[in-house]
């Protein structure tokens, strides 16, 4: 047999388990001196593989895992095991299609409640190694003149996502990871409504916060690149509500406090002739 | 033939030990990485890492690089591998004698090859396409296996010899992988020891295993048992002078009983070199 057949013989018996396809495999098999069943050898490698996916998985999902309880999660690792198996040979990304997975997928798609606790949870592991940048405080707004102010656009660290979910993904999330965890946490209720979250990295660990809905949509803004003075103006700025200067001030003071804004530039009229400043 | 210098008794570096290694700076001379933990953007590990390199010689040790897989060799891969060893400077880069799947899908395993003249000229091709393309010799390490092939046309040490002296690489010898397979294939550790090319062994691996009786799975999440400990004690006196280090990969005990095993190397080298000293009076 060439490499390459037994190399595939092999794999489909580690993907698939034990069944009729094993049996030119099992051809090709030494006996054990120690009179250990061909079967249980294999095992070795198929059982190795699917645990170390499963703890993949559960060590990036603590909070799923709490709100689906173990038994649903478990069948949840299993349908991901067998529908998507891991093709980036770095061990780090094979969870992070878990979310995509379970909104493509029948059985899961309707538990709005748990993709949305996926996705937040990838927003925590995708945090947490994305590229070193060096938070400004709120200092680096000195620099500039305050005519500049309202045409000040921000920077953010590549670490930050912004996410609707769920309303209650975040209090479940509080409970799955606390000291005292019970071992089921009540699963948001998808009534339809909905929270907003920031995720981002401070300090070498994920962080997460809740945002009001004034806020996310002008983190929002901000994060696409829009100037200050521009953001009061926006109509999803102003749906969300009464929205003051003084509140969009407040915002992002907080937001230099975190630790998520990396640069600040004036924004010229023309905005392809944006100029970086190092304010 | 020309070895990196010998680095001392060392240790896997791994999360849980961080803080204790930055705190207490314990007596562990060099750290060996799973590479891809930090083939990163960004973030804590690689921070950490570059604290530890600071002060301590490492080497990269990776799990992915599938030498004896019949998919083309992972370019992706390798460019991340060499950006983190022009971060590292690591005093060698290693990997296996296994392949880790086929048809684009990994499975995270070392995985075993009937040793065969097919597979052992596409792994010494494949380790010298790395070796060009890393500029550097590569280190190939003796996988732990459970089963073994009635296609194999020479035995493990035969096919690693070759293997060596073919693509010109370096040997790792993964003395508890060594026992594992000869408990569960049947073979001699000592045979297996004597056979491979001592001149091109640069490093010793050690770490524990479980015993479910009719075979033995490479865990690294026990101590390193008696009967390792003594292949530990052939090897040296066959090898010589060869950094030598702990992995543990699981069930993390305190690391002062990771220290002690390393103490443990330490006095058994003590005892060979006294003896040496000795007859050599």
């Amino acid at each position: 047999m060439k490499l390459a057949d037994f190399q595939s013989l092999f794999q489909q018996r580690v993907l698939a388990g034990s069944g009729e396809a094993d049996k030119p495999l099992l051809k090709k098999l030494r006996p054990s001196p120690r009179g250990a069943a061909p079967e249980t050898l294999l095992d070795v490698y198929q059982r190795g593989y699917r645990i170390r996916l499963a703890d993949f998985v559960s060590q990036d999902h603590p909070g799923l895992r709490a709100i689906l309880g173990d038994e649903a999660f478990d069948a949840l690792v299993d349908d991901y095991i067998d529908q998507r198996p891991s093709r980036n040979p770095n061990a780090r990304w094979f969870t992070t299609g878990l979310p995509d997975f379970m909104r493509e997928n029948a059985r899961w798609r309707d538990d709005v409640a748990a993709v949305s606790m996926a996705l937040f949870e990838r927003a925590m592991v995708d945090a947490f190694d994305t590229a070193d940048e060096t938070p400004m405080t709120v200092q680096a707004l000195a620099g500039f003149a305050p005519e500049d102010w309202a045409r000040l656009a921000f920077e953010f660290d590549p670490s930050l996502t912004l996410l609707e979910l769920v309303a209650g993904t975040i209090e479940a999330y509080d409970a799955a990871i606390s000291e005292e965890a019970p071992e089921k946490v009540d699963k948001p209720a998808a009534g339809g409504q909905i929270e907003y979250a920031a995720v981002w990295r401070v300090d070498h660990e994920s962080a997460f916060r809740q945002l009001e809905p004034d806020e996310y949509v002008a983190l929002s803004e901000a994060s696409a690149g829009h100037a200050f003075g521009d953001i009061c103006q926006m109509t999803a700025f102003q749906q969300a509500g009464e929205i003051a200067p003084e509140r969009l001030a407040q915002c992002l003071s907080s937001w230099f406090e975190d630790g998520m804004i990396i640069g600040v530039r004036v924004r010229e009229d023309d905005q392809s002739s944006n100029t970086p400043s190092s304010a | 033939m020309e070895k990196p210098a010998p680095l001392g008794y060392g240790l896997g570096l791994r999360p849980i030990y961080y803080e204790e290694i930055l705190s207490s700076r314990p007596p562990i001379d060099w750290f060996e990485i799973i590479s891809e933990n930090y083939m990163l953007a960004g973030g804590r590990p690689l921070a950490m890492l570059d604290r530890i390199r600071a002060d301590y010689p490492v080497v990269m040790h990776g799990v992915s690089m599938s030498l004896a897989s019949t998919d083309p060799l992972n370019f992706d891969y390798l460019r991340q591998l060499k950006t983190l060893a022009e971060r590292v400077e690591p005093a060698w880069i290693s990997d296996h004698v296994a392949w880790t799947g086929v048809h684009g899908v990994t499975l995270h395993d070392l995985l075993p090859i009937p040793y065969t003249r097919e597979s052992l000229a596409h792994i010494v091709e494949r380790i010298q396409r790395v070796q060009d393309f890393l500029k550097r010799r590569l280190v190939v390490e003796n996988a732990s296996t459970y089963v073994s092939f009635v296609d194999s046309e020479m035995s493990e040490h035969e096919f690693v010899r070759e293997m060596a002296e073919r693509a010109d690489c370096l040997l790792l010898l993964d003395v508890n992988n060594v026992f594992v397979s000869s408990f569960n294939h049947g073979f001699d550790p000592v045979a297996f020891i004597d056979g491979v090319p001592a001149e091109r062994v640069v490093q010793f691996h050690m770490a524990g295993h479980t015993n479910n009786e009719t075979h033995r799975v490479d865990t690294h999440d026990q101590p390193v048992c008696d009967e390792v400990w003594a292949l530990y004690e052939h090897a040296r006196r066959r090898c010589g002078d060869v950094s030598a280090m702990i992995e543990r990969d699981d069930n993390y005990p305190p690391l002062a009983e990771l220290l002690d095993e390393l103490q443990n190397m330490r006095d058994i080298d003590a005892r060979i070199s006294k003896e040496r000293a000795l007859s050599a009076a």
